[in-house]
């Protein structure tokens, strides 16, 4: 574990993971007209797992679970405009006018692009898995 | 309509990822991706139903226009292929389940789901009416094949597999490369505006193009030469899967390039077809009957069944397309029960190898006779589909006088009588081998499989009953794609 022999590894992990998410993050919502979008914030996402992982403070995930569960929720937003009468694949927009942050538009690419994210992390993760870079127990393997 | 389509294409992906999610769960796994698949198959014949009585139907993904956006187009021609094609991955599905997780079986943990990717790319291949999402499907079911292919880690697999890949890459970039040229030369990928503007271009940009393509689709169905991946790798793979790859990709590639050079018009490309038809006749023809294993041996005889249908597209006539495609819908069901049979052969014996085994028609008739039926009709006797299949080529070919390919075309057939001939003497007569190991599997499994596998054969027979009815829709499937006016407007609309 290098957070363990290594303080300044170990706190520099712990201040970077909430930065990197927030950017990660931003660039989630901000994909649907701007630069970014589901495979990009999967990506910064994945990054963080993996520099988490390398450090030594992150427990496995389930990357099959991820990849899944981000798989059914693009096939559910894809398949549910049929039941409006709509072909299927057809997006749907909100926008509202909301405190603070001024107007907001929105729509169902929004849970599209969160299942593509988890599908990313997912990717990441299982790669993590393939190169054997985490033992039986959770561990870093050296 | 939209919601059959969106079955078609959503429910095997739904059954894929519910598949990962529960993977160590064998039996509710199972049921999931059954029910994915056959609800994926039922949806199919409610295509055919209503494209049967009204004729072609689009869909428009997301409402985008078709210059847009991506059209999904249900014709003649791609419901034909859709139920048979979900058919026999459903079948397939049903065989791996039964033969469970041995040396020989494919590992249900992954085949499941992967199977589900693979029948997400089928559809979408089959229904597309633009060009790069046909890229994308494709991708999606060579990607799932890749895993298929090599899952098992054997070191021939492995070696095999690296062919398969490499070759497939190569020629998926060609793809993507294609794609481009067809965009700066039309401005589009949508293959209802290609239908009008490719005839337009000089002859030599629309012949580029169609020579482009040829390589393109002709690797992925394996034409002469650039067939030296498939007899490599198929064999290695676990059976369930190399049935499932002989029954469909090969013929996927075949699809594509009967639907995209119709409808371009690359009449002037049908000679050049011709010759190499003939050619992968006989190289395919000959190179089975030099093999001495059940599965190699049935390898290379996709090849020399791909000649046959590239040769009823090379005569560019209305007969000749009718000819393809009827070819097409009869040899899916026919390879892939081969291919199971083979599986049940080593099974039994512990090998496929014809010099190991023997007498498998004392002990086990009912696998002769599950063999026979598909043997007889892929060597085109009468009164199997086969029979039908072969005629309609052939007749083509005649009426279009072109001599050289009929008589290779015919040659092929009797070559390919003969290796089933070398198959029945090595597995199904002579005497039972002296050492054989048997693979373990229990009854109820057993009595899966052969139902698996008679239900392939049935499907089969089904199509010879109502080969008929498939001629009539062969025809008007190949009217659709020779007169593209229809499918322009029916797209463009």
């Amino acid at each position: 574990m290098i957070a363990d022999r290594s303080p300044i590894v170990g706190h520099a992990v712990a201040a970077i993971t909430p930065l990197a998410l927030l950017i990660g993050t931003y660039l989630l919502f901000a994909g649907h007209n701007n630069p970014g979008g589901g495979f990009a914030a999967g990506l910064v996402f994945g990054a963080v797992l993996i520099l988490r992982t390398i450090a030594g403070v992150q427990k496995p995930v389930d990357a099959p679970l991820l990849m899944a569960a981000g798989l059914i929720v693009i096939a559910i937003v894809t398949a549910a405009p049929i039941f409006w009468g709509d072909y299927f694949g057809d997006q749907a927009v909100v926008s509202a006018e909301l405190p603070i942050l001024g107007k907001i538009k929105s729509g169902s690419a929004l849970p599209f692009d969160i299942g593509v994210t988890a599908i990313v992390i997912g990717l990441v993760a299982s790669l993590l898995d393939g190169l054997s870079l985490i033992d039986a127990d959770g561990d870093l393997t050296t | 309509m939209n919601a059959l389509v969106a079955t078609v294409i959503l429910a095997p992906l739904l059954a894929a990822s519910f598949g990962i999610a529960v993977r160590h769960k064998a039996r509710v796994r199972d049921v999931l991706t059954l029910t994915g698949l056959a609800s994926a198959f039922v949806a199919s014949l409610g295509i055919f139903a209503e494209v049967y009585r009204n004729g072609t139907s689009v869909i428009r993904v997301g409402d985008w226009s078709p210059e847009l956006g991506i059209v999904l187009v249900a014709d003649t021609f791609a419901v034909l292929m859709l139920p048979v094609a979900l058919a026999i991955i459903l079948i397939v599905e049903l065989f791996a389940i039964a033969q469970r997780r041995t040396e020989w079986g494919a590992n249900p943990e992954l085949t499941g789901p992967l199977l589900g990717v693979l029948t997400m790319g089928v559809s979408l291949a089959v229904l597309t009416g633009d060009l790069f999402t046909l890229f994308v499907a494709f991708e999606l079911i060579l990607v799932s094949s890749y895993v298929l292919l090599t899952h098992q880690g054997q070191q021939a697999q492995i070696r095999s597999g690296m062919t398969y890949v490499v070759m497939n890459l190569f020629s998926s970039t060609l793809f993507l490369f294609g794609i481009a040229f067809v965009y700066s030369a039309t401005g589009t990928v949508n293959m209802a505006l290609l239908a009008e503007r490719i005839p337009e271009l000089s002859d030599g940009v629309r012949l580029g193009i169609g020579a482009w393509f040829f390589v393109v689709f002709g690797t992925k169905a394996a034409v002469f030469p650039l067939f030296s991946w498939l007899p490599d790798s198929y064999p290695t793979a676990p059976t369930t899967i190399t049935a499932v790859f002989a029954g469909l990709l090969t013929k996927i590639g075949i699809y594509a390039m009967i639907r995209f050079h119709t409808l371009t018009g690359m009449d002037a490309m049908g000679p050049v077809l011709l010759i190499i038809a003939g050619a992968t006749m006989i190289v395919g023809a000959l190179g089975a009957l030099a093999q001495s294993d059940v599965k190699r041996i049935l390898s290379f005889h996709i090849i020399s069944q791909i000649g046959y249908m590239l040769m009823g597209l090379g005569l560019f006539s209305a007969a000749g397309t009718t000819g393809a495609i009827v070819f097409l819908i009869h040899h899916m069901p026919v390879k892939t029960v081969l291919f199971l049979v083979g599986g049940l052969i080593e099974n039994d014996q512990g090998t496929s190898n014809l010099d190991r085994n023997g007498g498998l028609a004392a002990r086990r008739p009912l696998i002769a006779g599950l063999f026979a039926v598909p043997a007889l009709s892929l060597a085109g006797l009468p009164p199997f589909s086969g029979f039908v299949a072969k005629f309609s080529v052939i007749s083509a070919g005649i009426a279009e006088a072109a001599t050289p390919v009929v008589v290779m075309a015919l040659i092929a057939g009797a070559l390919t009588l003969l290796s089933m001939t070398k198959i029945w003497l090595g597995v199904f007569w002579g005497s039972k081998p002296d050492k054989s190991k048997p693979v373990r599997v229990s009854a109820a499994n057993r009595r899966l499989m052969l139902g698996a596998t008679g239900l392939a054969v049935g499907l089969s027979l089904f199509i010879s009953f109502y080969a008929g009815t498939l001629v009539e829709l062969g025809e008007r499937a190949a009217t659709e794609l020779r007169n593209s006016d229809v499918y322009i407007s029916e797209v463009l609309r």
